[in-house]
């Protein structure tokens, strides 16, 4: 078999326009995906004979698209695909959910499509079982087409809870309330110039507000969650509203949200010894799906000039997608100003897989001694569980910059470090994978 | 324990060396600066497996050196300080293959030869003390009296213990001399110029460039894994296991077509979490970098043979780092040739962990003019050539 000249990783649309794009240069394209289908979480299929999930027309269009053009490509996917890392020979590692065996791949080139990964403040807790993210409701909605059971309630920052709130209000279960840290209705320069540059994310956003006064769905602007306890089999959460008064709302489930970031954790960067390496899409600068396709698209055209030996120019759209998101985070900009994790109490858990907390960080940070990312993480053991520091690395490097603001702030990976495997690996497909067992002696 | 003649130090490094050193400066009063190009156990002792072992030595002065160090361990954990961070725990060497089975009992001969607890078990006895061992073994030795400690840990207690602030991100750039060239008058950073009455090099693959001592010390990296928690498997655990081969594998290794080869020194180390601890390899030459999947399947074949129940857990991750080997395969610790206060402690390839200690506690012993249990004659660094310090 031919060797690989572009090994993508990830079949969201950014992964998908980049083997679009590589494929068109006539080289030979590899797409690994961990689901069995394509579209990524944005266009996350149903599965089996799941009803589709109701999204923006326009939203549709572009989804319709790019599909149509990736199958008619005939690009090569594996699916069941779950990406482990890139080693330092640069071979990428997966794992063949469909047979259990560890997959070694080597390829000229590497596109790493991850998209992004939702992020999450803490706040009392948030550790609870029944609380999970709000993108994490949202994809399970469009595989499966139903709204989760029970009584959910959507919390935290963006723009992506009045979307989920809207499509699970579709699906027949609407949230008991939506509670947003910012209050875009006060933003009204960048209102005015989402409306005026960017109409269509002022149309869709309109679509689903109109979807919530339908169903009578209380978005609360300018309100916090503030810590969430047991009530019985339930949650009741404790909400402080705009005026500043605290509220209690009964859920079965909480779905958090305080927007996205780039999905590049543990990843290396790229050396100059081993293939190409390019990050593409939500995984590079986490702009959404229409920049993701935009950059994938860049990508796939950059490997191919490298690979090809030609030059090609950086795409002018991205810049107007920037832009967009710019706007929206000015919209939704939380209206209180303290730092949201200044004032957690001690107790608060701020690595969930350590079931590391507040206190403990502050303990760490409080002597003369100024501890490193990377020394919080060896003694506190933050970032050092099995989610490899997706929760957490961003909130302890965040207030370890709030606790030690005469130092140096440390960054999310000066905790999860790069290194593979990015997710744990059973050691049996490792062991009996075979791999090396040839190459060199034993001794 | 005020020392007389030393008023203020600088160490160059905090490793686990560095570290140790500024802990026994600072308990006699000395007023230490400790300095690190990165941060405290930013190179081998933060990659390191962490062994606080006499298993794999021969008769001789590392072995001697690794009896007081493991001494040393359990002062200190008796003493509080490090109660909580030395793991004492059982070596046992298994052989699987009968070429590994005379070398192995040649070993436990001159073990407890030397005074060492090294005891060939039964086969009944292995099983009934390790039930997590593979049936398929040929011969077990045990070694008792060992532990474990992990190296980022054991630093950052004894900094802790000195009260010091270390300076982080400052490497030196050269030592400045006095005295006709028989005297450290200050050490020079980047940001700054630092008078000290007495300097200690403990900066491991940073010492080359700032005593002359490329020719001396090679660099070896080494990978090793780290497991989830499995406590059921780690409870069938009750102590580290060593392949026989590490025992032929410690050499360096000379590999095909001119590219460096490694040798694995199997490893398997149940933690105090509930996780395993699984090593490693030794590969001369190389940048820390990551884990390559070549070496990480071996060394995971190599583990599921002897405890097969590792195959039912995850890997969690890897880690590599480089150690310093010296030439001739044993470290340096001493006073450099030809310098009055000058010291230097390093090149202590996989002993760090086990030798950190007792080694900065005889340089600072040696730095204050006195005597200490660790004799350095074997270590002295004026064996070596061409010792010439970067002023």
């Amino acid at each position: 078999m031919a060797e690989i000249d572009v090994l993508i990783v990830g079949a969201g649309p950014a992964g998908m326009a980049a083997a679009i794009e590589a494929g068109k240069a006539g080289l030979r394209v590899v797409v690994l995906e961990q689901h069995q289908t394509p579209g990524g979480a944005i266009f996350r299929q149903a599965i089996a004979d799941a009803p589709a999930v109701r999204i923006p027309p326009r939203v549709a269009a572009i989804r319709h698209e790019l599909s149509a053009a990736f199958a008619a490509s005939r690009i090569e996917t594996r699916y069941g695909h779950v990406f482990l890392g890139i080693d330092s020979d640069g071979f990428v590692l997966a794992e063949d959910r469909n047979t259990g065996a560890f997959v070694t791949l080597k390829a000229k080139s590497i596109v790493l499509a991850l998209g992004a990964v939702e992020k999450i403040l803490p706040r009392p807790g948030w550790e609870r079982a029944g609380v999970s993210t709000a993108g994490g409701l949202q994809v399970m909605m469009k595989e499966t087409g139903r709204a989760p059971a029970g009584r959910v309630l959507l919390a935290g920052n963006g723009p992506l809870l009045v979307a989920v709130a809207a499509q699970m209000a579709a699906l027949g279960n609407p949230p008991v309330a939506v509670i947003e840290a910012g209050d875009p209705f006060r933003r009204f320069a960048a209102g005015v110039a989402l409306a005026a540059f960017h109409q269509h994310l002022a149309v869709e956003a309109f679509g689903y507000l109109r979807e919530l006064r339908r169903h009578r769905v209380e978005w609360q602007r300018g309100a916090t969650l503030q810590r969430i306890e047991r009530d019985g089999e339930g949650l009741i959460a404790c909400v402080r509203n705009s005026a500043g008064e605290i509220k209690f709302i009964r859920a079965d489930r909480i779905g958090l949200h305080d927007g996205i970031r780039s999905n590049e954790f543990g990843l290396a960067p790229a050396n100059a010894r081993g293939p190409l390496v390019v990050h593409a899409g939500d995984c590079r600068e986490a702009l959404g799906a229409e920049a993701a396709i935009a950059d994938g698209r860049a990508a796939g055209m950059r490997v191919a000039a490298a690979l090809r030996g030609f030059t090609h120019a950086e795409p002018r759209e991205l810049t107007r997608l920037r832009q967009a998101e710019a706007i929206l985070s000015r919209l939704f900009a939380p209206v209180e100003t303290a730092h949201p994790l200044a004032a957690l109490p001690d107790d608060t858990v701020l690595c969930r897989c350590e079931n590391r907390n507040v206190g403990e960080l502050k303990a760490l940070c409080g002597g003369a001694d100024g501890l490193t990312g990377r020394e919080v993480k060896h003694h506190g053991r933050f970032a050092m569980g099995s989610c490899q520091g997706r929760f957490c690395a961003d909130n302890t490097a965040a207030l370890m910059a709030h606790l030690r603001p005469d130092l140096p702030a440390p960054q999310a990976r000066d905790l999860t470090g790069t290194r593979w495997p990015i997710r744990p690996v059973p050691i049996a497909a490792l062991a009996a994978s075979g791999v090396g067992q040839a190459k060199e002696q034993e001794i | 324990m005020q020392s007389r003649h030393l008023r203020n130090a600088v160490v160059i490094g905090a490793g686990i060396c560095g570290a140790a050193t500024a802990y026994f400066l600072s308990r006699r009063g000395v007023n230490v600066r400790l300095l690190d190009a990165r941060a405290p156990a930013a190179e081998a002792t933060g990659a390191a497996d962490g062994a606080v072992s006499v298993a794999s030595k021969r008769p001789g002065p590392m072995m001697n050196a690794a009896l007081l160090g493991i001494r040393l361990y359990r002062e200190l954990a008796e003493a509080g300080l490090l109660a909580d961070l030395f793991k004492t725990r059982s070596t046992f060497i298994v052989a699987r293959h009968d070429d590994e089975c005379a070398v192995l009992e040649a070993h436990a001969a001159a073990l407890s030869g030397a005074g060492v607890g090294a005891e060939i078990l039964s086969q009944a006895t292995a099983r009934g003390r390790f039930p997590a061992l593979a049936p398929a073994t040929r011969m077990v030795v045990e070694v008792r009296g060992e532990g474990h400690a992990i190296g980022y840990r054991i630093v950052h207690r004894l900094i802790a213990a000195s009260g010091l602030a270390v300076d982080r991100h400052e490497p030196v750039t050269r030592l400045i001399l006095c005295e006709r060239g028989q005297r450290i008058r200050a050490v020079e950073t980047a940001k700054s110029r630092i008078e000290a009455d007495a300097v200690i090099v403990a900066a491991g693959g940073g010492s080359g460039a700032l005593l002359g001592l490329a020719h001396v010390l090679s660099p070896r990296k080494g990978q090793l894994l780290v497991t989830e928690r499995a406590p059921s498997l780690n409870a069938g655990m009750p102590g580290a296991i060593m392949s026989g081969r590490y025992l032929m594998s410690k050499g360096s290794q000379t590999g095909p077509n001119g590219k460096p080869a490694r040798g694995i020194g199997l490893v398997v180390d149940p933690l105090t979490t509930g996780q395993f601890l699984i090593g490693g390899t030794r590969e001369d030459g190389g940048e820390a970098g990551s884990n390559d999947i070549d070496a990480v399947a071996r060394i995971l074949a190599d583990a599921v043979a002897l405890v097969p129940g590792l195959a039912n857990i995850r890997l969690l991750r890897g880690f590599a780092g480089v150690r310093m080997a010296v030439a001739d395969g044993l470290p340096l610790i001493g006073r450099l040739p030809g310098l009055t206060n000058g010291y230097v402690v390093t090149g202590f390839e996989g002993d760090g962990i086990c030798l950190g200690p007792v080694a900065g506690q005889a340089i600072a012993a040696l730095a204050c003019g006195e005597n200490s249990a660790l004799d350095l004659t074997p270590f002295d660094p004026g064996r070596f050539d061409g010792l010439k310090v970067a002023a």
